[in-house]
Parts: structure tokens; C-alpha cells; sequence
């Protein structure tokens, strides 16, 4: 019983959790606006340019859209060809979600994952810095952005499914639903 | 059989993508699955595979598309500050004594905001939530009236600065340098996102004159589905000329900071 209770409350936790991230690093776009103008500034105006600087800004955008993909998917927002989607019932596209997540999302995060460990291992093991003079040294971190993405997506992913066999099967007993998860 | 695996790809991910599922998980997972089957088969070697995280990290930091996120908070910022709003509200007391001219002047303001931001969506949701209920409350043809503000709101995808033509120029860089080295050419040219630019302008411009004149054509052909806004509706005259101007400077100085950037990368 505790069991199908915890999975009640999982998804709502996930929920929570990249919420709350995605919030975060929505300010980054922000940030990037305003170090872009000082970079501009800077270069036609003083003639000054930091690699580190111009660097900075690489590593906010690959935040902004690594963490925020599972944010966009809690809100829906990854675009969809909706032609046929628009006109199914809820439960036509709770299915569509269930199958999609199952068949589609969930294989290629796992995938993601396990195919980029070494890579971003090998990068923590050399500590990986830029490449550049004057550049910045976490190389390694900006990999691991990578391990990150998927496991949020992961995370959401199966809040996502939960959900979806709430919705189809959330009408019968809560032992049904612990089974088909 | 191994022939006829690409095909069969091509069909599926139509398929799945009708389906209705995130269109980036439906091409990831489904390129998945059929880099399995022919792994299975023998077709498909899985080095490829492998190449995946170096992949994904020249995404993360290829800098060219450092400009999409910025163009889409610079959208944001026109809607969430009415420069959209107030633009439209202007330019329909300039042309409202015309014939047809809420639709000019919808198509011009889906023009100048197309020249201003370069997302879509936005665009068009703004301009149909403003302008709509307006031109039918003109008695403006239903049917016309839809489409003039579709066809000005899908206007961001060509005029520049355009994040359509950002990611394209990202992949026709690289498909024009390769090509060139193919042809033995060993100090490539390159295109540039300002080029896709200066390119695109003039059919962009084009097009919206074509949106003109069919508009004017309607207004001459059959003027009762665009009637003109009666007098009493209009504001004073001398009022008219400090507001256009007040209204078209930010986004033209937009319009040309961001054109000389673009010329500049």
C-alpha cells in the first residue's frame, strides 16, 4: 500500500524538482543578454575581449537549454505536429503520451545516457579545461550538462507516464495501477 | 533489404510524427530503433552510434546558435512592453480612411515585427488577439480577415533577423564548405548568417508586397469585404504624425542595429 502511495506522490515531486530548476536557469537568458551586450561593448569600444567571458556565455546557453528540456516538457512545450493530436479525446492523448514516452523518450535518455558515460568520464578523469588560452577550465562540468539533461528528461519522462496511467486507469483500484508500473 | 531500411525510416517517422509526439523525441527514438534493427542486420555499424556525445557537445557549443535564445527574449520583450500593440493601434488610424486599410495596415505591422524579433508564434498570437476582433468589428470579411493575419504573422520566418535562417545558415555552412572541399576547392568560402540575411531580404520584401497589392486588388474588386473605418471612429489629425513616429522608431532602430550586426558576423 505504501508502495502505490509513493508512486502517487512521485510525479509531483519531479514536478516540483524541475520546476524549480527550470525556473532557475530561466534567468540565465537574462544573463546572457546582458554579458553578450559587455562582450559587444567591450570589443568595439575598448578593444578588450576575454576567451572566458565569450566562453561564459557558451556555458549559460547550454544550461538554459539542457536543463530546461525536462522544464519544457513538464509545460508542454516541445513542439508537436498536432494535426491529428488537437482532435483526440484526453484519452486518446494520454495513450499517444504513454506509448511516446515509453517507446520514444524514455529509450533514447537511457541510450544518452549510457552512451555518454565514458565520454564524460574520461573528461573528469583528465579534468578537461578549455582548449583555449585564457579560457575556462570546466570543460568536464559542461560535458556532465550532458548526463544531466538526460536524467531530467528521464525523471520527467516518467512523471509523465504516471500520469498517463493515472488518467486512463485512475478510475480502478490503486493495487491496478501499482502493477502497471 | 538493406536498401529499403532508409525508406522505411522515412515512412515511420512520418508515421510517429503524425502521432502527435514531441517531434525531437519522435526523431530521436525513432532513429534509435532503427539503428538497432540494423545493428541486428548487420547494416548499421555502431561507431556511429558511439559518436553521439562528441555530437551533442558541437551542439552545445556551437555559437551561432547562441542567437536563438537571444532573438527569442528580444520577441518577448516587444510583446510583453505592447511596442506590438501600440504599433498596430497606430498604423489603423493612419490607414483606417482606406479601403482595406486595417488589412495594410496589419500586414505592415507583421512586417516591421517580422524586421524586429524573428519568432514566429509570438507574432502571430499577438496580432491575431489585437487585430481580429478590430477588422471584425469593421464588418472585414471573417475568412479574409484570418488570413491577412496569418500570412503577415508567418512574415518573421523570412524577413531577417529570422531564427529560422540562424539554424539553417548553422547547416548550409557547413554543407557549402564540405561541398566545396568535394570539389577539390581547399580554401573555402563561407556563407555566413549575415548573408542568409542580406538574401532573404529582398523576397521577404517582396512577399509583403504581394500581400499588398492583393489586399488593395480586394479592396477594389470587392469593396465591402474590407469597408473603410467611418470618420467619427478616427482620432485628430494632428495628433496622428507625433504617434507614428513615436511608434516606428524603437522597432526601426532595431531593425537597423540588428542588420548592421548582421553584416558585421
Amino acid at each position: 500500500m505504501s508502495g502505490s502511495n509513493m508512486l502517487k506522490g512521485l510525479p509531483g515531486l519531479i514536478d516540483t524538482f524541475n520546476e524549480g530548476l527550470g525556473r532557475a536557469v530561466s534567468w540565465l537568458s537574462l544573463l546572457m543578454v546582458l554579458v553578450t551586450v559587455t562582450i559587444v561593448v567591450l570589443r568595439y569600444v575598448f578593444d578588450l575581449g576575454w576567451i572566458w567571458l565569450q566562453e561564459s556565455v557558451t556555458y549559460m546557453h547550454a544550461s538554459l537549454f539542457l536543463v530546461g528540456a525536462a522544464y519544457t516538457l513538464k509545460h508542454e512545450g516541445h513542439v508537436r505536429v498536432d494535426i491529428f493530436y488537437q482532435r483526440f479525446s484526453p484519452r486518446g492523448r494520454a495513450w499517444i503520451d504513454l506509448f511516446g514516452t515509453l517507446g520514444l523518450l524514455l529509450p533514447v535518455c537511457l541510450f544518452i545516457l549510457s552512451v555518454s558515460w565514458d565520454y564524460v568520464a574520461q573528461s573528469w578523469s583528465l579534468h578537461e579545461g578549455s582548449r583555449e588560452a585564457g579560457g575556462l577550465d570546466g570543460v568536464y562540468l559542461l560535458k556532465s550538462l550532458i548526463l544531466v539533461m538526460a536524467v531530467l528528461l528521464l525523471l520527467q519522462g516518467l512523471s509523465l507516464v504516471l500520469r498517463c496511467l493515472e488518467r486512463l486507469f485512475g478510475a480502478t483500484s490503486p493495487a491496478d495501477s501499482g502493477e502497471t508500473s | 533489404m538493406a536498401e529499403f531500411l532508409p525508406l522505411l525510416l522515412f515512412l515511420c517517422v512520418c508515421l510517429v510524427l503524425l502521432m502527435g509526439y514531441p517531434v525531437a523525441f519522435s526523431l530521436g527514438g525513432t532513429a534509435l530503433v532503427f539503428a538497432w534493427l540494423g545493428e541486428l542486420g548487420g547494416y548499421f555499424d555502431d561507431a556511429f552510434l558511439q559518436a553521439l556525445p562528441n555530437r551533442l557537445y558541437g551542439i552545445m557549443t556551437n555559437e551561432t546558435l547562441i542567437a536563438v535564445p537571444l532573438f527569442v527574449f528580444m520577441g518577448i520583450m516587444l510583446e510583453r512592453s505592447r511596442v506590438a500593440e501600440n504599433l498596430l493601434d497606430t498604423m489603423a488610424s493612419l490607414f483606417g480612411s482606406l479601403r482595406g486599410g486595417l488589412g495594410i495596415s496589419v500586414t505592415l505591422v507583421g512586417m516591421l515585427l517580422a524586421a524586429s524579433t524573428g519568432i514566429v508564434g509570438a507574432t502571430v498570437v499577438t496580432m491575431g488577439l489585437l487585430s481580429l476582433p478590430t477588422m471584425l468589428k469593421r464588418n472585414y470579411d471573417p475568412a479574409l480577415s484570418c488570413g491577412v493575419i496569418c500570412a503577415a504573422g508567418t512574415l518573421g520566418q523570412i524577413i531577417p533577423p529570422s531564427i529560422i535562417l540562424v539554424l539553417l545558415g548553422d547547416v548550409l555552412s557547413a554543407a557549402y564548405q564540405q561541398a566545396q572541399l568535394d570539389m577539390g576547392i581547399f580554401s573555402p568560402d563561407t556563407v555566413s548568417v549575415g548573408d542568409l540575411f542580406v538574401g532573404a531580404m529582398l523576397p521577404g520584401l517582396m512577399l509583403v508586397a504581394l500581400y499588398l497589392a492583393y489586399i488593395i486588388l480586394v479592396a477594389l474588386v470587392k469593396p465591402q469585404q474590407v469597408p473603410a473605418i467611418p470618420k467619427e471612429a478616427r482620432g485628430a489629425p494632428g495628433e496622428l504624425g507625433k504617434k507614428v513616429l513615436k511608434v516606428l522608431v524603437p522597432p526601426l532602430l532595431l531593425i537597423v542595429a540588428v542588420l548592421g550586426w548582421g553584416n558585421s558576423i
